[in-house]
């Protein structure tokens, strides 16, 4: 009878030699069928001890074999199904969402992390909330300035403002709308389409969005409204962005600003989006207009407040990079899939 | 506007920051500055002055008045002295002024020398864009810079008469103005006349009749102020726009007519060596009140956020030549009355905030109880949509709110909202649907993709019985779904989102879709109460061909308000059944044209309770089919809550369905067991 230690070796030397998978295959099946079952025929015959002995000592090869045998058939299994991990993966069937809705949804999640509360209006509004609830004064030269899209109506002349139709042009008849059902404060921003009716270019278009920001209460200033838009600024730009106010004049507020950011293209150095002046306008604002918040029958010796609007397809194109505003109204998938 | 630099400081004693440096600082404290521009040795400085200014900043006086105010630089107005000589005017001149005048002021001077401007006038006229003439003209042009009041003077002895009359115009009545050109008028614009004709369009341009020329000796001087609506529409309505015509539709003071007259009158006494007759006609009939107002220092305080000492306020508000009385913290100022834009204290804070600087109010974060928002539910749920329709596989586009006179046609022209004047026909009407945008998009992107999924959320607008409504909807295009696939995507969609159950209609109504192959989508438990939520389709050939579309193209648009009015806020869990489901197939062979809907109906009404599921796995017409006939195989799934239920109770209940699958005449099952 071999010595189970030598079968061993045997084993391993036979396994080492062969070249071929099946060859391995064969030898680990000979030394079990046969080898090591001969062994296990003659220990029948050996006494006590030793019998045990060996018996285990067969046993342990046993599984050893085994084992081998199985990491065999584990190899063969893994080199059947080779791929080239170089070749393309397959597009998954994902849609985009429309980059001035990203750019809208960040811009109400920065604000409701201010308490500001989204709120929507009509775009077709109506004379009343456009201008007059806007101190826009009748028959005064802005009120042409906008190129109002006006509806077609049967006698429009002779209908009351609150009837005579027209595309908003801007998002703060909202603000009226707004406040005239609820009691102050008011903190709230809203996003939407706004219309002007002039003539389509790279940096005009006849619909566009802007978003609109009211926070009404008591005793709020001017260097709330710089620490409220701050915020905004650094958390949409991701980015140390620095900004100023400039006097303005818009009939809804009093005072009035446009408010620059610095160019965070150039770094203030002066390049084409800045046209040189490291400056880039985006706002307009101004604290509420007491006349507006009479409008909207908020006592205005109590209460005041700051409002603002900023043109979402500017800051997307900022963002982006993007030089045609008509690209986001176009459809154009080679655009929209970039999203 | 343009304004001259050397102009400007001709104001001012000490020297004025250089013309970049100045251009920041107005931009800062004032308005805009929209280029610095270097002519000959002065620099023009282009201020987008904002119509609530023009009524004092469209003058060099107004903007000095300004840089004095944030510099702290002292400035000067011109002293006018008028030795008038002579007898008076009232000898010369009479006035009839009628309506839209607030003011007319006249002078008359005699013994002018009419010849080339000074230098200084013709450089600065030149460097605000305006063409020097002669030394009377550019006198009223130059006077006109300086004050913002248009003047105009006429050559008397060309006049018919000694009558001036401020009327407006006989309809049709003709006049040809100093640049040659031809008017016909219209009886709502204003002139002003001689006894014979127009001698001018009143604040738009004078007439070429009484025109000042080398020959000119004796001249009336006219300083006017004109309503402000009278000269814009006038102005429109003759597309005729000028200096004076832009000054006066914005609105100035008339008390500012009186100080430019005299100043015009001595500059020409010194310059052309005219000899000022003795007195001023002046029609002022109502002359304008001075306004105060009152506020305090913590009004300033509140809308601020900042402290601005009482000294300051002061300062500022003297610099820009308000008059102010101040007890303790309380101010009273009176407006001069050049400051037509200022009524309010609103007002009176602005020049303290902007003159002080926007810049040295620091950010303060509001300090205010924390008031819980609503929750802005309509944005989120908005959201949620387009996320589904995104994984889904759909872009989302956003379109014009606008259709043009071609893709109307598909719609019901009473139902269409038409806009004034759009700048382009593309934008006609107002969309009544996204549709024709969708698939306007689709005809483009099949230039470079092939399957094309894309869907719009978005407002559309029509008129019903005598109403006009704008709905929100929900709508995409696919030529990657067929019908069946879509019809999944939206039934899912509807599962998660809408609490009522759906119905698909055959429907052949809409002309964008093709006419057999439509559903009309509706809601509601009985027939009498259903509603309609939307429409799926497939696109009408007719559109395809129009539009050159290829392959079959798969629309649907929904309305997103009532899937919003009944939208599932939460769901409730439906328990898993744990006793085993027995399943049996059962197949029946039915007319071609028996609507799926009606065989699964009846069979889930015979199942009852026990029949949790009835799954069509194959329908198939053809071979080994009889002529005009399909069969639809179910697979049906019985299972209980309580128990496993046994086969006798399956069969039972299969059988139960087979008997009356085949009561229906014409239908006949094969089943196995």
């Amino acid at each position: 009878m071999k010595d189970i230690s030598q079968l061993k070796e045997e084993f391993l030397k036979e396994l080492k030699k062969a070249k071929k998978a099946e060859e391995r295959r064969k030898i680990c099946k000979k030394y079990i069928e046969e080898e090591l079952s001969s062994v296990f025929c003659s220990i029948k015959n050996l006494a006590g001890e030793k019998r045990t002995k060996i018996g285990k000592e067969a046993n342990e090869l046993r599984r050893f074999i085994l084992e081998q045998q199985k990491k065999e058939k584990e190899k063969r299994k893994e080199g059947e199904g080779w791929i080239d991990v170089t070749l393309p993966g397959n597009d998954p069937e994902m849609g985009t969402i429309h980059p001035l809705t990203q750019l809208q949804r960040r811009c109400v999640d920065i604000f409701s992390r201010m308490g500001f509360l989204a709120v929507e209006g009509p775009e077709m509004e109506n004379e009343w909330y456009n201008f007059d609830a806007l101190n826009f004064k009748e028959d005064h030269p802005v009120r042409e300035m906008q190129d109002t899209l006006f509806v077609k109506q049967k006698n429009r002349e002779s209908l009351p403002a609150k009837d005579k139709l027209l595309m908003r042009t801007q998002t703060s008849p909202v603000q009226v709308r707004y406040m005239e059902k609820r009691k102050p404060p008011f903190r709230i921003i809203v996003p939407g389409r706004v219309f002007r009716n002039e003539a389509t270019d790279s940096s005009h278009e006849i619909n566009f969005y802007q978003l609109e920001g009211l926070m009404v209460g008591e005793n709020i200033s001017v260097a709330n409204f710089k620490a409220i838009i701050n915020f905004f600024f650094q958390e949409l730009f991701y980015d140390d962005i620095d900004f100023r106010l400039r006097p303005s004049f818009f009939p809804f507020t009093e005072p009035s600003f446009e408010v620059d950011i610095s160019c965070s293209i150039c770094a203030k150095k002066g390049c084409s989006v800045c046209k040189n002046t490291g400056w880039i306008e985006v706002m307009g604002a101004g604290m509420v207009h007491p006349n507006v918040l009479e409008s909207a029958k908020v006592d205005s010796a109590k209460f005041n407040g700051f409002a603002f609007g900023v043109g979402l397809d500017r800051f997307a194109m900022i963002e982006h990079k993007i030089d045609d505003i008509r690209l986001f109204y176009g459809g154009d998938l080679r655009f929209l899939k970039q999203f | 506007m343009k304004f001259s630099y050397n102009f400007l400081q001709s104001f001012f004693k000490k020297k004025l920051p250089p013309p970049k440096e100045l251009a920041n600082l107005l931009m800062l404290h004032f308005f805009e500055v929209d280029g610095v521009e270097k002519v000959g040795s002065d620099f023009t400085l282009d201020i987008d002055v904002l119509p609530s200014r023009a009524g004092d900043c469209f003058s060099h006086i107004g903007i000095a008045r300004e840089i004095a105010a944030f510099t702290g630089m002292d400035y000067k107005e011109p002293e006018v002295k008028i030795k008038e000589k002579g007898e008076s005017i009232e000898e010369r001149v009479s006035m009839d002024v009628r309506g839209a005048c607030s003011r007319y002021t006249l002078r008359v001077i005699d013994d002018v020398e009419v010849a080339s401007s000074p230098t200084y006038i013709q450089k600065r006229l030149k460097t605000c864009g305006i063409k020097p003439i002669n030394n009377v003209v550019d006198i009223a042009n130059y006077v006109m810079l300086e004050t913002g009041q248009p003047l105009h003077a006429f050559d008397a002895e060309k006049l018919g008469g000694e009558k001036i009359i401020v009327r407006y115009a006989k309809k049709r009545e003709k006049i040809v103005t100093l640049d040659e050109k031809r008017y016909e008028l219209q009886d709502s614009i204003l002139v002003i006349a001689d006894e014979l004709s127009p001698i001018g369009i009143a604040g738009i341009k004078g007439g070429i009749v009484p025109e000042v020329d080398k020959e000119t000796k004796k001249i009336f001087l006219e300083a006017a102020n004109f309503d402000p609506l009278t000269i814009r529409r006038g102005s429109r309505n003759l597309k005729l726009r000028t200096d004076a015509s832009l000054r006066f539709e914005h609105g100035i003071s008339a008390e500012l007519t009186q100080i430019a007259i005299n100043r015009a009158a001595s500059m020409i006494a010194d310059i052309a060596g005219g000899r000022v007759v003795k007195g001023l006609k002046d029609y002022y009939p109502e002359k304008e009140e001075e306004k105060t107002v009152s506020f305090d220092v913590g009004d300033v305080r509140k809308v601020l956020g900042t402290d601005v000492s009482l000294k300051e306020i002061e300062r500022i508000l003297r610099a820009l030549g308000f008059r102010v009385q101040r007890n303790q913290e309380n101010f009273s100022v009176t407006v001069p009355y050049f400051r037509t834009d200022v009524s309010i204290k609103e007002d009176i804070i602005e020049e303290i905030g902007r003159i002080y600087g926007y810049k040295n109010i620091d950010p303060c974060a509001p300090k205010k109880e924390i008031v819980p928002t609503e929750k802005d539910e309509n944005f989120d749920i908005e959201n949620s949509y387009k996320d589904l329709w995104k994984s889904f596989g759909f872009s989302e586009t956003y379109n014009y709110s606008f259709i043009n006179e071609e893709l109307s046609i598909h719609f019901d022209r009473k139902k269409l909202i038409e806009l004034e004047k759009p700048v382009s026909l593309e934008f006609k009407y107002l969309r009544p649907s996204l549709l024709p945008g969708l698939i306007r998009n689709l005809a483009e992107n099949q230039k470079n993709y092939e399957k094309i999924r894309i869907f719009e959320m978005g407002s559309v607008f029509y008129s019903e019985g005598g109403e006009k409504y704008q709905k929100k909807r929900i709508a995409f295009v696919s030529s990657a779904d067929d019908f069946y696939s879509a019809k999944g995507k939206i039934n899912l969609f509807l599962d998660k989102f809408f609490t009522e159950q759906i119905f698909y209609v055959e429907s052949d109504e809409n002309t964008i879709f093709s006419k057999k192959r439509l559903a009309k989508i509706v809601f509601g438990s009985s027939n009498s109460r259903q509603e309609e939520l939307g429409a799926l389709g497939e696109i009408s050939s007719k559109i395809k061909e129009e539009m050159r579309i290829k392959g079959s193209v798969v629309i649907a648009e929904l309305d997103l308000e009532k899937i919003k009015k009944f939208r599932r806020k939460t769901k409730t869990y439906e328990q898993i059944f744990r006793f085993p489901p027995s399943t049996r197939d059962v197949a029946v062979l039915v007319p071609k044209k028996t609507p799926y809907a009606e065989v699964e109906g009846k069979i889930k009404k015979e199942g009852g309770k026990m029949l949790r599921r009835a799954f069509l796995f194959d329908v198939y017409e053809g071979k080994e089919i009889p002529e005009g006939m399909k069969n639809l195989a179910f697979r049906l799934l019985f299972q209980a809550k309580n128990k496993t239920i046994s086969s006798f109770e399956v069969n039972k209940l299969q059988e139960k369905i087979i008997k009356s699958l085949d009561g229906v005449s014409g239908w006949k099952t094969r089943s196995n067991k």
